[in-house]
């Protein structure tokens, strides 16, 4: 891990029209993430976290403020550069997998390749590896259905990690498993930001699962708040 | 076609909704192909030809067209009277008798119509006949001869060979209906190739116009219509210039005053015939066919419509691993333009072989018609049809895909 920031947000706030109310999602935010680093994003439901996550990964845009992941600025791009941009530099890990059905976990971790200029061979040493870091390639042709949930999570991991992203964004990655699979999946990701120095953004309302990333913070009405572990746990 | 295996494994999702929508396009598909066979077929038919042109030459005034047999020769030879005259590079004489197997009765299983004529013309004057493969030319040139060495021989259709539960070899004697009092004894030795001419008979016009001889060496009389026994002659011209040239020699010969003649293209005489049909035509080709294919690409949007309510969310984690919007219009479109394009080249490629080689063609009796070859053209249809409606009926759902927002999905499932 070093000190210098891969994620910088910077002033930021994100707000709806709903009728003539203006609803603040987020509020003059500014939060900074070390390269390497594992950031659990904590808080109770409607404080910001998920909106704050689809902000840094791309997949919206803030009303005020600037977003910048390396020296990209995020928060200006367009539509189809966003799209480009989460392809090769963002992973995405989800609390329902989201793994489409009618592909095998083979087929399911290869989309995200199938979008770069990869031959089919090298699109398969790429599948076979994050399979295999996930411990998952003797089960590369196995449907979705076939899987158990923590399986299926790992297939999700592995396509979140299958192009070799700057930063991987969790939401919930724990909340559809059991304790055993969430502590299989938290040692996963675990191992995957140690080893392969990968920036981990997890939105999380597990304090145990808090507990496992390098530094916790806690959202609450679209701000980031100063609280301690314990205080934390207990809220949560 | 990285793609296409997404695109191919999402059409087997809900296998049974993909099975029924292929099954509504192979069945529209299938009449559409039938309907633009029929109407395909009768264009050509009416359409003219710039070569080996065919002209029909008819009563002037009266119809039914009944000339004397005596204009038979003149008419053949395009009325040429000086060396300069064009004639025709080949010709033929129609004499139509209609008739029943049994005396006093016309039904289905007794009917018959056939075309007296000379034999050896079937293989140079009739369409579709003289234009036969091999195998059926040699059958059909073996049944020729046959006729030629006893003139009581007849072709029958083998549909009417059926209706009359006959087969070759076997006698029938003909009572004729046009010809009243006539009756012809002949020996059936051959059939036609399946196709066109399945309820059509021939006759050696030379048996026919003995019989009249001998109706007045019998009768004391002449029969009735043995002056006005020729219904039409035929003749091939090389071009349209030579066409011309005959019908000006035609027109113009003294010979024929009573009754006067005229000659027309092919094309004109059927379209002429096709005259009583033109209301059905005309709703076959603007309403009927168009509103199949209409019904095919909203049967199509339904399907594709569904499908993408359905994966919304999955739409959603595509465009969140980096697909961008168009790309999933285009797996959207894919995936009815695959379901589209396969199911109707089945229905159609399956139709065209289905049709023509096992039921011998579409039964359509329509003028003088009796059923219509499936044309080659529907080897491409389904695929044309089934590209072209899948595309109509599926291009808005697709668009609708660019709407879907990532966030908007999540804030449901979170």
């Amino acid at each position: 891990m070093t000190d210098k920031p891969i994620v910088r947000v910077s002033h930021v706030s994100r707000y709806f029209k709903r009728g003539s109310e203006r609803v603040n999602v987020l509020n003059e935010l500014d939060l900074e993430v070390p390269e390497g680093q594992f950031l659990a994003l904590m808080g109770p439901s409607g404080s910001g976290k998920t909106t704050l996550l689809n902000l840094i990964a791309g997949l919206d845009t803030p009303s005020e403020g600037e977003i910048w992941v390396g020296d990209r600025c995020v928060s200006t791009m367009t539509e189809a550069q966003l799209a480009r941009w989460r392809n090769e530099h963002v992973g995405f890990v989800f609390q329902f997998y989201h793994l489409l059905p009618v592909l095998s976990a083979f087929e399911n971790v290869e989309l995200p390749l199938l979008l770069l200029p990869l031959s089919a061979k090298k699109r398969r040493e790429q599948v076979m590896t994050a399979l295999e870091l996930v411990g998952l390639h003797d089960r590369n042709s196995h449907l979705p259905s076939q899987l158990s949930g923590g399986q299926q999570q790992r297939v999700g991991i592995a396509r979140a990690i299958v192009t070799d992203p700057t930063l991987i964004v969790a939401d919930e990655p724990t909340g559809d498993l059991d304790a055993k699979s969430a502590h299989e999946i938290l040692d996963l990701l675990g191992i995957l930001q140690r080893s392969l120095n990968k920036t981990i953004l997890m939105v999380t309302h597990d304090i145990r699962a808090a507990r496992r990333a390098d530094r916790i913070q806690h959202l609450d009405k679209g701000r980031l708040v100063d609280q301690p572990d314990e205080a934390l746990y207990e809220a949560g | 076609m990285k793609f296409f295996m997404l695109i191919f494994k999402n059409l087997r999702r809900n296998l049974l909704r993909s099975l029924l929508t292929s099954a509504g396009v192979m069945v529209l598909v299938f009449v559409i192909t039938l309907i633009w066979s029929i109407l395909g077929f009768l264009d050509i038919a009416t359409s003219e030809k710039t070569s080996n042109f065919k002209g029909i030459v008819t009563e002037k005034w009266s119809i039914p067209s009944q000339m004397p047999f005596a204009y038979a020769s003149t008419l053949e030879n395009g009325a040429a009277r000086e060396d300069t005259d064009e004639k025709p590079i080949d010709s033929m004489t129609w004499q139509f008798f209609i008739g029943s197997t049994e005396k006093g009765k016309m039904g289905f299983n007794s009917f018959l119509f056939a075309f007296c004529m000379e034999p050896k013309k079937l293989l140079t004057m009739m369409d579709e006949l003289d234009s036969l493969q091999p195998g059926p030319r040699a059958e059909l040139d073996k049944a020729i001869k046959e006729m030629e060495k006893n003139r009581q021989g007849i072709l029958v259709g083998q549909k009417r060979l059926a209706a009359l539960e006959k087969k070759v070899g076997d006698r029938i004697k003909i009572f004729g209906t046009n010809y009243r009092d006539l009756e012809l004894e002949c020996e059936i030795v051959g059939t036609f190739p399946l196709g066109r001419y399945d309820n059509n008979s021939c006759i050696n016009r030379d048996y026919l116009n003995a019989s009249l001889d001998a109706y007045k060496a019998s009768k004391g009389k002449p029969h009735p219509l043995a002056n006005k026994t020729m219904n039409l002659v035929w003749v091939k011209v090389p071009n349209k210039d030579t066409f011309t040239k005959v019908s000006g020699q035609i027109d113009n010969s003294p010979m024929f005053t009573s009754p006067p003649v005229k000659i027309e293209t092919a094309s004109s005489g059927v379209s002429n015939f096709l005259a009583a049909y033109k209301d059905l035509l005309t709703i076959l080709r603007w309403v009927l066919a168009p509103s199949i294919i209409a019904t095919l690409a909203v049967v199509i949007s339904n399907a594709i419509s569904i499908n993408v309510r359905e994966r919304r969310k999955e739409m959603a984690i595509l465009k969140v691993i980096g697909f961008q919007p168009n790309q999933i219009v285009f797996l959207v479109l894919g995936e009815a333009i695959l379901l589209g394009v396969v199911a109707g080249s089945i229905s159609s490629i399956g139709t065209y072989f289905f049709v023509n080689r096992v039921l011998g063609g579409i039964p359509f009796p329509i003028a003088f018609f009796s059923s219509f070859p499936v044309l080659d053209g529907a080897l491409w249809w389904g695929a044309a049809i089934g590209f072209a409606t899948s595309f109509a009926g599926s291009i808005l759902p697709a668009l609708s895909t660019r709407s879907i927002k990532v966030v908007d999905v999540f804030s449901k499932v979170a």
